[in-house]
């Protein structure tokens, strides 16, 4: 008991002493965008499953702060907290596409990534009136003339979703020319996509699951593929690109990065919290309720994965012409 | 029938002695967080949610407790509106225009009271239009595709002009001042930049709530300092603590057409309450101001717009439930807590849970009544507040405006802009530019701008597409007509003179 | 003259901000991109201006003297507030800048102060203790 205080006031005064094992106290994730998508998802419920599962003491606060998608959040965090060992920020495959088109203020290194604890998938679909039924005759109607099809996502252009479909389009055959005519049209969320295909304003949409289950359960709208490695547990009846000849995935994982400059023990300490609340029935049950597939990568794995897919997206993004 | 045995299961669920008790309580601190400048629902709502965690409540009551603090905070965003001039919220900006010359005549408490019931009505209304209508009026809003909405933009901008009673041309410069305003930030389709000059703080754009304290509650410490010496404008007289029944009945056609107004907005996502309460007052003012007291403290010009706001809150809920579409700032706090809470909405929602979809709306029933309850003999605590002495009062009102404005993004460079539209909207007011038309321009801006590029994006840059659909051409004809009215009684009135 | 001064500024920021747009990078395959909606904004900003130029209401009064001098300094205690905010913490500041606020609307030095300490800590305790906004609460120790 002594010694802990005398420990704890010994750290304070050296700000942090080798050795000795480091406890977030005070915790705070920022979403750096409003509630309701899939970064203040990530917050909210893994801040909710650490205090439920014990693994944190007190609440995590959750904080939104929007802009850039995520542009703002990340130079707020280079910028002013860069060593604060209590925060940690949401962070997706659609932030690091966006680090690696030069839209972010800084690369990769300037922060530390911890873990990704699942992955959500991106879908395609058309309205369930539509004559398309399958992704060939989409992507064959898209190659004959790239704007007989409208179509929307969740991003701009040139941006995760609008990638994704580009993707596969390229896969079918199209000329890197012809990628550029096709129509994309942004919405502020997969919802509202979804339900601007359902008033028949738009095509196709193709963007995450996770956010419009509801829909396929309702049968609002008609699905054409999965952009993952294998069918869905939840979603068995739903083929993958992949079945139908297109060897194209396009996962959006769910994870955090932390400031560049916190130590090796509070990086550790949080990849290894985080790792038991992957572990945990709770996290497995929340993660698959909400369509996403469980992967875990953390610590030195995941910095090395985040690096990889930040040059990938970039050569990605250069060889269909969104960048030069 | 069917909606009826749902309703009253609802109330069962609802009506136990705690669940009563969480409902007072969170319109107390509804009421309270939305009446202080800079606070509005987000706050609330978001401040509260921890709260609904650590208490331990299971999903009915936490949904009680949430209700009945959205309910609130748009009934308080009108206090300070009203007392002060400065609103609480966005959507409470309209009910500055009558409210506060109500109350200069001494009249506060009048406007506080039928400003309550105009909210009840409102949020009444439009809580009945959610029970009877929502899974048809969701068939309805998805009609609505991006040249609907720029459309839609097109009529609130096209009735600008006549709301405020200034100079028309320094109305409509002040409203092309408020879009411009909205183009600042990151460009959301291609991620460009735009009049940020590379300050990080301004990617995000500047945020209405900073606008809107700055160009309201600074400049009033401004508009105050010049007068310190005489009497000054922000002394109000109250001469009674009641409002005459005589009163409410004549406002009561202002309630109706305003909350009919407020829940279409409402429903449409991306439109939302303050287009709501903006577009109430904009026709309440074109059907009944026949003798020119709209903007003098005209009780129609507090009602309408009021029952606007609050209706509109009630209809933000449709999409919100029913598609999983958050039309505003709140329902997107709203959906974050229902899917903290297990609950997906989306078009399943009504047959998969309903007995949640209908203890919220048991839950909005009993918000309304309490709310109605506690703010009507409230009104003469309120109207006691500005009793006390300005040199206390003012201060008091700026610091918790920074402290509302600081919880946003826990920035001191959104204080240092706050600051800055406050000199604005000083020199502004000198210079009679009416504000209203720029904070509904920088509210409105980025998605009629959005709209706009979704619809020339579907058709690939032909421009025809804007009025390709019934629905925008009649709400182009609507906005041709308004104008015409307007030029007409122009010209009459000149010839008068 | 009020009115010409300000229809000048408010013409040349017009085209400022549709110039400024002719910049703008255009997006992959964006038919409409970020530069139109600017461009059509100024047009209708110049021309109202302009024609606030051309006729112009009579003149406000504007402040001088005292009045003036007040303004100024509280405006001068608007500013520094913000940046004083998180070396000072919330406390310490906002009961200096409440004392300053309320001498100038003419409060007497004591009650000022005893107002001043009052209100900043009822602030910080309401919103940084019981609605969990956080606050910088002490001056820093660096």
């Amino acid at each position: 008991m002594f010694l802990t205080k005398l420990g704890r006031a010994v750290g304070l005064a050296a700000v942090a002493l080798p050795l000795m094992a480091f406890t977030p106290e005070n915790t705070e994730c920022i979403a750096p965008a409003n509630p309701g998508g899939g970064w203040d998802f990530t917050c909210r419920t893994v801040g909710k499953l650490l205090v439920e599962e014990k693994l944190l003491a007190n609440p995590m606060q959750v904080t939104n702060m929007p802009g850039g998608v995520g542009a703002v959040a990340f130079a707020n965090v280079a910028g002013k907290r860069s060593d604060d060992p209590n925060l940690i920020v949401a962070a997706s495959t659609v932030g690091i596409t966006q680090i690696a088109q030069n839209k972010y203020p800084a690369g990769v290194d300037t922060m530390r990534w911890v873990a990704m604890l699942g992955a959500d998938v991106g879908i395609v679909m058309v309205n369930k009136e539509s004559e398309i039924k399958d992704l060939k005759t989409l992507l064959e109607m898209l190659k004959k003339d790239p704007t007989s099809v409208v179509a929307g996502g969740s991003s701009g252009v040139g941006g995760w979703d609008h990638l994704r479909l580009l993707l596969l389009a390229k896969k079918a055959g199209m000329p890197t020319d012809d990628l550029k005519k096709i129509r994309w049209v942004q919405y502020s969320g997969g919802s509202d996509a979804v339900t601007q295909l359902m008033g028949k304003h738009i095509g196709v949409v193709l963007t995450d699951i996770g956010e419009i289950a509801g829909f396929l359960e309702s049968g609002d709208v008609r699905p054409l593929a999965t952009m993952s490695d294998e069918r869905l547990p939840a979603f068995k009846d739903l083929p993958t690109a992949k079945e139908q000849g297109y060897d194209v995935t396009g996962y959006n994982w769910r994870g955090f990065y932390m400031p560049g400059k916190v130590s090796d023990e509070q990086y550790q300490a949080w990849v290894d919290m985080l790792g038991k609340l992957y572990k945990s029935d709770a996290w497995q049950q929340e993660a698959t309720a909400k369509g996403l597939t469980l992967i875990w990568r953390g610590g030195k794995e995941f910095d090395g994965f985040v690096r990889q897919s930040e040059a990938d997206m970039r050569d990605v993004s250069k060889a269909i012409g969104v960048i030069k | 029938m069917e909606i009826l045995s749902f309703l009253a299961h609802g109330l069962t669920v609802a009506l136990t002695p705690t669940n009563l008790g969480l409902a007072v309580f969170g319109c107390v601190a509804g009421t309270i967080v939305g009446a202080l400048p800079g606070l509005g629902p987000v706050n609330g709502v978001a401040i509260l949610i921890p709260l609904a965690f650590t208490l331990g409540l299971d999903p009915a009551s936490a949904l009680i407790l949430l209700a009945c603090v959205y309910y609130g905070t748009m009934y308080g965003g009108r206090i300070s509106s009203i007392m002060l001039n400065i609103p609480g919220d966005e959507p409470a900006m309209m009910t500055c225009l009558d409210g506060y010359p109500m109350a200069r005549k001494g009249k506060a408490a009048e406007a506080l009271a039928i400003s309550a019931v105009a909210s009840f009505v409102g949020a009444t209304l439009s809580t009945i239009g959610l029970t009877l209508f929502a899974p048809l009026l969701v068939k309805v809003a998805i009609h609505f595709g991006p040249a609907e909405y720029f459309a839609l933009y097109v009529l609130a901008f096209a009735t600008i002009g006549g709301v405020t009673g200034a100079n028309p041309a320094k109305t409509l410069m002040a409203a092309a001042f408020g879009l411009a305003l909205g183009t600042v930030g990151l460009d959301p389709v291609s991620g460009t930049a735009r009049y940020t000059f590379g300050i990080f703080h301004l990617f995000d754009g500047f945020h209405p709530i900073v606008a809107i304290v700055g160009l309201f509650a600074i400049s009033e410490i401004l508009v105050y300092l010049e007068h310190a010496h005489g009497t000054h404008p922000g002394a109000v007289a109250v001469h009674r603590a009641y409002a005459r029944l005589s009163d409410l009945a004549k406002a009561g056609g202002a309630m109706v057409r305003g909350s009919l107004i407020g829940f279409v907005s409402g429903v449409l996502p991306g439109a939302g309450a303050s287009l709501g309460s903006f577009l109430a007052y904009a026709m309440e003012k074109r059907v009944s101001d026949k003798q020119g007291s709209f903007g003098h403290g005209d009780p129609r010009g507090v009602a309408a717009p009021e029952a606007g706001n609050n209706a509109a809150a009630g209809g933000a809920l449709i999409p919100m439930l029913s598609l999983g579409v958050p039309g505003s700032g709140t329902t997107a706090v709203l959906l974050a807590l229902l899917i903290s809470l297990n609950i997906t909405p989306g078009p399943l929602l009504f047959q998969k849970q309903p007995d949640v979809v209908w203890g919220l709306i048991a839950s909005l029933y009993i918000a309304n009544v309490v709310l109605l309850l506690l703010n009507v003999p409230l009104v003469g605590l309120f109207t006691r507040l500005l009793t006390l002495p300005m040199w206390l009062l003012l201060p008091t009102v700026v610091m918790v405006s920074f402290v509302g404005v600081y919880s946003i993004n826990h920035s001191t460079f959104d204080l240092l802009v706050m600051v800055g539209f406050g000199v604005l909207g000083y020199l502004l007011r000198k210079l009679d530019i009416p504000l209203v038309p720029i904070v509904l321009g920088l509210l409105l801006g980025a998605e009629m701008e959005n709209n706009y590029r979704r619809a020339l994006s579907i058709s690939g840059g032909d421009a025809s597409i804007l009025f390709d659909s019934t629905i925008a051409v009649s709400l182009y004809a609507a906005t041709a007509a308004l104008l015409a009215i307007a030029v007409v009684s122009a010209i009459r009135r000149h010839r008068r003179r | 003259m009020s009115d010409r001064l300000t229809g000048l500024l408010i013409a040349a920021l017009a085209i400022w901000y549709g110039w400024t747009a002719n910049n703008f990078e255009e997006g992959f395959g964006d038919p409409v991109g970020p530069s139109a909606f600017p461009k059509l904004l100024a047009v209708p900003m110049g021309l109202f201006a302009l024609y606030l130029v051309i006729r112009p209401d009579a003149d406000p009064d504007w402040p001088r003297g005292n009045p003036l001098i007040r303004q100024g300094v509280m405006l001068a205690a608007l500013v520094v507030y913000p940046l004083i905010l998180e070396p000072l913490g919330f406390p310490l500041a906002t009961a200096l800048a409440i004392f300053i606020m309320a001498v100038l609307l003419r409060g007497t030095r004591r009650a000022a102060g005893v107002a001043a300490v009052a209100i900043s800590l009822g602030l910080f305790v309401t919103f940084d203790q019981i609605l969990g906004l956080h606050l910088p609460m002490l001056p820093s120790l660096q």
